[in-house]
């Protein structure tokens, strides 16, 4: 796991096999898009506890995890966090781990 | 069955009969009960196979079972150990500050479990007499669970 910023692919062209081998090299490099870490709504997971977690992991304060949690509730899902994959999936760990039903999403 | 705060800053709840301490060991039998996929894997299915769930399936599930598990295993030792000392009669469970945390990942697998196999919902339309005796047992242990955490929520996380 993890991102990359740049990927290099080297692609061997056969020509005659027993012969000649031509090695092409191709290097592709793209941005490394910003990854949201998504929180899902459900029936179970108090909405005081939402709150409390939301503050613990991001440090957010109780006013903005008051606002995402309300957005899972009403909303269905919220957004709570995005920016670079490997912080994503370990916020994303770290928000299962507290039993939240989490998903890492790349941003369109 | 009773609970309150302590001086502490932990809860305790007061089993008053041999009927009370079936209800708390139900906690660590509901929490294990599944519909055949357990938690761990319901969460990990959550992540799609662009975000890499083949690795998350190999490398964060079984981690996140086995802190399940050990929650599960810290919450039936306090119950057990409670029951040990009054040898079944009524007596107190006490929950610390530094137990607060398994006691309430317990709960809360209970409540998951319950809900992936009845489907309750939020809940608050729900009249137990309506449903089936297996049901209804099952809801009430569902709102006793839930009210045990908003204690802990309430009076022990802060």
């Amino acid at each position: 796991m993890g991102g990359r910023a740049r990927a290099c692919q080297r692609i061997k062209y056969d020509l005659m096999a027993d012969t000649d081998t031509l090695t092409h090299t191709e290097e592709a490099t793209s941005l490394d898009v910003p990854w949201n870490v998504v929180v899902h709504d459900d029936p179970v997971n108090l909405m005081g506890y939402v709150t409390y977690v939301l503050m613990k992991i991001f440090g957010y304060d109780k006013k903005k995890a008051d606002i995402l949690m309300m957005q899972v509730h009403r909303q269905g899902r919220s957004i709570v966090w995005s920016g670079e994959r490997e912080k994503a999936e370990f916020y994303v760990q770290q928000l299962q781990s507290h039993q939240l039903k989490t998903s890492l999403e790349k941003v369109e | 069955m009773k609970a309150m705060p302590t001086l502490e800053g932990g809860l305790r709840i007061d089993a008053e009969s041999p009927n009370d301490w079936t209800v708390l060991r139900s906690i660590v039998a509901d929490a294990g009960a599944t519909n055949g996929v357990d938690l761990a894997s319901r969460l990990g299915a959550l992540i799609s196979e662009e975000a890499g769930a083949e690795d998350w399936e190999e490398y964060i599930v079984p981690d996140l079972r086995e802190s399940f598990q050990d929650d599960l295993a810290q919450v039936g030792a306090n119950i057990e150990s409670a029951i040990f000392e009054v040898d079944g009669a009524a007596g107190p469970v006490w929950i610390s500050r530094a137990d607060v945390f398994a006691w309430y990942s317990a709960l809360n697998q209970a409540r998951l479990s319950l809900e992936e196999i009845f489907h309750f919902g939020p809940g608050e339309n729900i009249d137990p007499a309506s449903l089936p005796p297996a049901m209804r047992a099952a809801y009430i242990r569902t709102r006793f669970y839930g009210t045990i955490q908003e204690l802990l929520l309430d009076h022990v996380m802060r």
